[in-house]
């Protein structure tokens, strides 16, 4: 636009001497050659614009030829605002980019001048502060000024100071951003009664778990979490190293967040979402040494599986999560067992069940590893856990599990060979916790109840074992009373002690039966728990536990497996 | 063939319909102007400290803190009342997969009323969220530090 208005300027020029040519020929002044500068007569000044008669019309021209350029301006920008490409003359441009810089300066003077001030005033509060001797309620992070230690008041901070970055185990920073990894354990010692040694009282350790947790965040949206884990000490070949543990990866999961009300959770090792405890399993969440018994073989904690799931809030105080699974798996015999066709041993070698009336479903998850899971079956949960708004201090969850079939390929009776067809498996179970505000009184519950399709094609029921059967239902119920004490603070924090009392009663042969086997249970599938003890706290992340157990059962010469038994535990 | 297009035209519906924003349960911004609506708001540490005026006249502060849940951060909000109560916690953003019940109101509620002298102790008055209990500890902490800061530094 500038271009056009130079030139406009330009022409304006030309046509004033072109109007002054033609005047002077009308004069008869122009020379030969018709050019304005060679009259003789005259010399001819070309400044048209000086011309009085056209000085009006050029003025204006020229005048108009600046509104053009500011004009020009106005109209760049009304055309981009209509998103029409405007070519803008480079002189506006650099001025332009020079107001930008010259606004930006301003704002990084005031915003220094701003923090120069704020420097100023916090010092001032520092050294007022320490006259006064204020008392330590100062934010973690500022340091006590002693008489004789050289005090750093300066970084008394005016900002909250930042939590410290304990990515690693919570006690070192990350080397990777965005990858934390915590740790909980659980190491156990005592004296336990031996059944297998009809009841005979042995003392004994076990390092029951170690478990690291990485997390990594890929992106605010994007988490990875899991859980590897060492149980008994780990695992290993060596005869010297005496160890028969396991170790695995008790989940692997991506969860992408898309909102409150539904996330993803892509295929991966992922817990099933029945049963509180298996959901929050950590030491530090229960209070006896073992994990609570219902919590062991009915739902067998900590249950994991294959599986992918959407989860999130419904409304407030009520979440949901369904989860589709690889199921259960009537095969409790070593991994090693299975064929390469993927089926249970052929007959007659026989196996071992993994649902049966003795250990419930304790041996019936499905392995994780090398496709080597026994059926195409898959199980379906869906989860619904509340903490009400009108009962505070209350929280609680309901699940129901439901798979088609948990028979494995190739399952037989083992009196003939007889191959045995589907039963399928439905679980119901529902836990609460009710902490009782402005009290240390606190109350758990929970009930579960497996419901056996058709009894007649499980394992149990057709091995040949008279003792272990299984009817159509395994339930068991747990109700147990604990009482917050605070204490300390002792060795520089505050601790709590936390004694309870438990009672579970559990039948896993109820039902009737039906199958190839006799049956003749021995009363050890029909059991109560009395637990008592003591949880110390001596930070929320730590502790130790005392807990003594008394086994019922309705076998002749009853469980045999009473104990007493403490405990180290820790999550952080 | 054509039967799976009956399931996924509403699934499609209903992706499309769900607001993209993630774990954020809310913004500075609405957080603010929720504890103290209609207030001008003026920065006295950027991102992290706001005087809450009407007109001219002093009637809170706005704190944004986060602590850690689990492994990951909880990005919350403090509103404190010129009296140096508090008047409102509200969770910004949660990222983990568990413990996400410290966002719920009621939960929140315990803290209204909370001053620089208030114990804020798990358990003692402040209820514990049992499958939430590091999440619930530390915002606890952080509502504790913050008033403590308060005390300190702007009273």
């Amino acid at each position: 636009m500038l271009i056009i208005s130079i030139k406009l300027a330009f022409y304006t020029e030309r046509w004033g001497l072109a109007m002054r040519r033609k005047q002077q020929a009308a004069r008869g002044q122009v020379g030969e050659s018709g050019s304005i500068f060679a009259s003789r007569a005259r010399p001819v000044y070309f400044n048209a614009l000086a011309r009085r008669r056209y000085r009006g019309l050029t003025s204006a021209l020229t005048v108009a030829s600046f509104l053009a350029m500011a004009g020009s301006g106005a109209l760049a920008d009304e055309a981009t605002a209509q998103g029409k490409p405007v070519a803008q003359p480079p002189n506006e441009q650099l001025i332009e980019k020079l107001d930008r810089m010259e606004a930006r300066i301003r704002a990084l003077e005031s915003e220094l001048h701003r923090k120069g001030e704020t420097a100023e005033s916090k010092k001032q509060t520092a050294r007022t502060a320490a006259s006064r001797g204020n008392p330590a309620k100062a934010p973690a992070g500022a340091k006590d000024t002693a008489p004789g230690f050289p005090g750093d008041n300066e970084t008394a901070a005016l900002e909250p100071p930042p939590p410290p970055n304990n990515d690693l185990f919570g006690v070192a920073p990350s080397p990777l951003p965005g990858l934390k990894i915590d740790a909980y354990g659980e190491l156990r010692f005592g004296a336990q009664q031996n059944p297998a040694a009809n009841g005979q009282w042995q003392t004994g350790f076990d390092a029951a778990r170690v478990v690291l947790l990485p997390t990594y965040q890929f992106n605010d949206n994007i988490v990875f979490n899991s859980e590897i884990e060492f149980e008994h000490a780990g695992a290993g070949f060596d005869a010297d190293d005496k160890l028969h543990g396991t170790a695995e990866i008790e989940q692997a999961y991506v969860d992408f967040r898309i909102s409150p009300y539904i996330n993803f959770r892509a295929p991966g090792i992922d817990l099933v979402p029945i049963d509180w405890l298996n959901l929050y399993h950590e030491p530090t969440n229960f209070y006896s040494v073992m994990r609570p018994e219902l919590d062991n073989g009915l739902i067998p904690t900590t249950w994991k599986a294959p599986a992918a799931s959407i989860w999130g809030q419904i409304v407030e105080g009520l979440n949901y999560e369904f989860q589709i699974s690889q199921a259960l798996e009537d095969f409790g015999g070593d991994f090693g067992l299975r064929t390469a066709a993927n089926t249970v041993p052929p007959f007659p070698l026989g196996y071992a069940p993994g649902i049966d009336g003795v250990t419930a479903l304790g041996f019936a998850q499905a392995p994780l590893g090398d496709f080597r899971q026994l059926s195409n079956y898959l199980g379906y949960t869906l989860r619904l856990s509340y903490m009400p708004s009108f009962l505070p201090g209350f929280d609680g969850g309901s699940t129901v599990y439901f798979t088609p079939s948990t028979t494995p390929r190739g399952a037989y009776a083992q009196i003939n060979g007889a191959l045995r067809g589907r039963s399928s498996l439905t679980i119901f179970e529902t836990d609460f916790r009710y902490h009782v505000p402005d009290t240390g009184l606190e109350f758990r519950g929970e009930f579960a109840d497996v419901i056996v399709g058709n009894p007649a094609n499980l394992r149990a029921n057709n091995d040949g074992d008279p003792t272990n059967n299984v009817g159509k239902s395994l339930f068991g119920a747990s109700g147990e009373v604990a009482y917050h004490i605070p204490f300390g603070p002792v060795l520089g924090s505050k601790w709590e002690a936390v004694p309870f009392y438990r009672y579970t009663s559990q039948n896993f042969q109820t039902g009737g039966f039906a199958g190839t086997d006799l049956n003749f249970p021995t009363g050890s599938g029909r059991m109560q728990f009395h637990d008592v003890g003591v949880a110390i706290y001596p930070t929320p992340e730590l502790v130790l536990k005392l807990n003594y157990t008394k086994a019922l059962n309705a076998a002749p010469g009853g469980a045999q497996s009473d104990s007493v038994l403490g405990g180290v535990g820790f999550f952080f | 063939m054509d039967g799976w297009i009956h399931w996924s035209a509403p699934a499609a519906a209903i992706a499309i319909a769900l607001p993209a924003y993630a774990y954020q349960y809310s913004t500075v911004g609405t957080a603010q102007q929720q504890a103290f609506p209609g207030a001008r708001f003026e920065e006295i540490q950027p991102q992290g400290v706001w005087k809450a005026l009407a007109g001219d006249r002093l009637i809170g502060y706005f704190f944004v803190d986060h602590v850690i849940g689990k492994h990951l951060y909880i990005d919350y909000s403090v509103a404190l009342g010129a009296d140096g109560g508090v008047r409102r916690v509200e969770i910004l953003t949660y990222r983990e997969s568990y413990g996400f019940e410290v966002a719920n109101a009621g939960w929140l509620a315990q803290f209204a009323g909370k001053t620089s002298g208030s114990a804020l102790e798990i358990n003692s008055d402040i209820r514990n969220i049992s499958g939430a209990t590091l999440s619930s500890r530390h915002v606890t902490e952080g509502v504790k530090r913050i008033l403590a800061y308060y005390a300190t530094h702007l009273r």
